[in-house]
């Protein structure tokens, strides 16, 4: 009986840092700054999307507010700079820790139900979220939203233009594919798939199914706040648009376009939407009709998304070049998350 | 004399207007291997589901080892030393089996008995599934999935383990490893209760048999007596034979 490889969980973790040493190397071919702003929101929306496969990809359980965590984050980051002076450095984890509260107050009551019904609260929350942030007064700038003016600095030296801006967020990336990877990896990790797998299994063996549910969108929060943290000091200025239901929905569109349950998943899943309508020259209405279409055709023809997909596509291929190959040779499993 | 570790008096549970189980005594005694039938419906599962936290009781009481654990969670009861196993779903498909036993054993009670598998890959052997622990669970066929059903339960170190339907889907070559291997866990000091309608795999595994009908107990002694008690010929071999 042929076993499988036993290959370390480095091997997963090294594919995903070679794409970033990649990545890191654009800025050195001159790019305009068009496509370098793209790539930035990009690696934002990636560093959210971290969290939410944690949630999704591990737990099992898909969130449609997502964005509105980010938008705590952001606007943590805005209120912080404006009232108390308060810098980039110290928002970062102070955003993270306040979207993960927020996590944490939504999913108390929510995930004592089944998904469904989780998925339709935080859905719910999102929308709430953003009337609140309209309605906020001055506090939240209302539905202007507001402005964000300290600027981003690098000991001592000034970090907020395009290109140290772009390596901040690759940094960003960086660590949250390796936090991602050490989740998946960990004892903590197998407990959440072990949940996703098999609920009533996991209660039998000791596992308190629903508190392990609020921690993984409790993590999923942090990702999201160091995201909404990154994002408002790249734009500048926020609103309560930028975190409602479509962004939302784009979100968890890309992470099961990437594919959750892989580490290069969200990096694939990021680039992907917000490359493709730019390359394609398509207007707001356009892309969001070729979203839902890449939606279905992920859903029906590569449910594990496009990076296991592909996996299983080349694995097919060497067997059909090499014949029975043995499994040992396979590069890499789009079934086993730490192979 | 034996003691009883679990002590079930006056369980009830209805949903809606159907009475699932209408008041069921039993004790199990330490270092037994107990059997419960019954016809379809006659409670069999939902009296598992009752004590180990699925449902909660409409009334009545679960004692272990004289205390009230009644109503806990699920993950509760898997802490206090009672293991499980499910008729259906057995495993966590998804993942190799070896990571299935892991995690079962990554969430084990503390407990200060001595348990002879204290590895993942030890209880695989135990089981007999050493050589398929890369495969993903999902793949092994039925009889297999049974064992690692058996495997994730001894995991958590229980003293006391309950048995939903074994030896269901098995064939004959299977059905014996499973009594061999369930016959050797007093010997561990885990005690058993077991579940089924075979009256052949209650008879290769039992001394004592609870005859279950309509939610009420309606035997309970040495097998032969249960075997040979009218009552018991009437209303369930009766039915089947």
């Amino acid at each position: 009986m042929i076993m499988k490889s036993s290959s370390s969980p480095l091997a997963s973790l090294l594919p995903a840092l070679a794409v970033l040493v990649v990545l890191a190397l654009v800025p050195a071919l001159g790019p305009s700054n068009r496509i370098l702003s793209l790539a930035i929101s990009a690696g934002i929306n990636i560093v959210a999307l971290y969290g939410l496969a944690v949630l999704f990809g591990q737990t099992g359980i898909l969130s449609m507010g997502h964005a509105a965590l980010v938008g705590v984050g952001a606007y943590t980051a805005a209120i912080l700079a404006r009232d108390l002076g308060i810098g980039f450095w110290v928002a970062l984890p102070l955003g993270s820790l306040l979207a993960a509260a927020v996590a944490a107050i939504v999913g108390v009551p929510s995930l004592r139900v089944s998904g469904h019904h989780f998925v339709i609260m935080t859905f719910a929350f999102g929308q709430l979220l953003s009337i609140v942030l309209t309605n906020g007064g001055a506090f939240t700038g209302a539905a202007t939203g507001l402005d964000l003016q300290l600027p981003v600095t690098w000991f001592g030296r000034p970090a907020g233009d395009l290109v140290p801006y772009y390596f901040i967020v690759i940094a960003f990336v960086a660590i949250s594919a390796v936090a991602s990877w050490l989740i998946i990896n960990s004892s903590y990790g197998r407990t959440l798939r072990a949940i996703r797998e098999n609920e009533k299994l996991a209660a039998s063996l000791g596992i308190n199914v629903g508190r392990h549910k609020i921690g993984a969108f409790v993590v999923s929060g942090l990702f999201a706040g160091v995201s909404g943290v990154l994002l408002a000091y790249f734009f500048r200025h926020i609103s309560p648009n930028q975190f409602s239901a479509f962004p939302s929905i784009y979100l968890a569109l890309m992470v099961m376009i990437g594919g959750a349950r892989l580490l290069l998943g969200p990096i694939a899943g990021g680039i992907l939407v917000s490359f493709l309508p730019e390359m394609l020259n398509l207007d707001p209405v356009e892309s969001r009709i070729l979203y839902g279409i890449c939606l279905i055709a992920v859903i029906l023809l590569l449910p594990n998304g496009l990076i296991a997909g592909l996996f299983d596509g080349l694995r097919a291929l060497g067997r059909r070049l090499f014949g029975s190959a043995p499994r040992t040779t396979v590069p890499a499993d789009s079934t086993s998350e730490t192979a | 004399m034996m003691s009883a570790i679990l002590q079930i008096e006056g369980l009830r549970k209805q949903f809606g207007g159907v009475t699932a189980l209408a008041g069921v005594d039993l004790a199990i005694q330490e270092g037994e291997i107990l059997g419960v039938v019954g016809p379809n419906g006659s409670g069999k599962t939902t009296l598992f589901n009752v004590v180990t936290g699925v449902h909660k009781p409409s009334g009545g009481r679960v004692l272990w080892h004289g205390r009230d654990i009644t109503g806990l969670a699920a993950h509760q009861i898997s802490g206090v030393g009672i293991g499980h196993t499910f008729q259906q779903a057995m495993a966590f498909p998804g993942l190799p089996v070896l990571e299935n036993v892991r995690i079962a054993c990554e969430h084990a009670r503390r407990s200060s008995r001595a348990y002879p598998w204290t590895t993942p890959e030890a209880l695989l052997r135990f089981v007999g599934l050493s050589d398929l622990a890369g495969e993903r669970a999902g793949v092994l066929p039925f009889g297999n999935l049974r064992l690692l059903g058996i495997a994730l339960a001894l995991a958590t170190r229980p003293s006391l383990i309950l048995l939903d339907e074994p030896a269901a889907g098995l064939n004959d070559k299977e059905t014996l490893a499973l009594v061999g291997l369930v016959k050797q866990l007093p010997e561990h000091g885990i005690s058993v209760c077991v579940i089924d309608h075979d009256m052949k795999l209650m008879q290769m595994l039992c001394r004592r048999l609870v005859v279950l009908d309509f939610g009420s107990k309606i035997a309970d002694g040495p097998i032969r007596d249960v075997l040979n008690d009218p009552k018991v010929l009437e209303v369930y071999l009766g039915g089947v034979l």
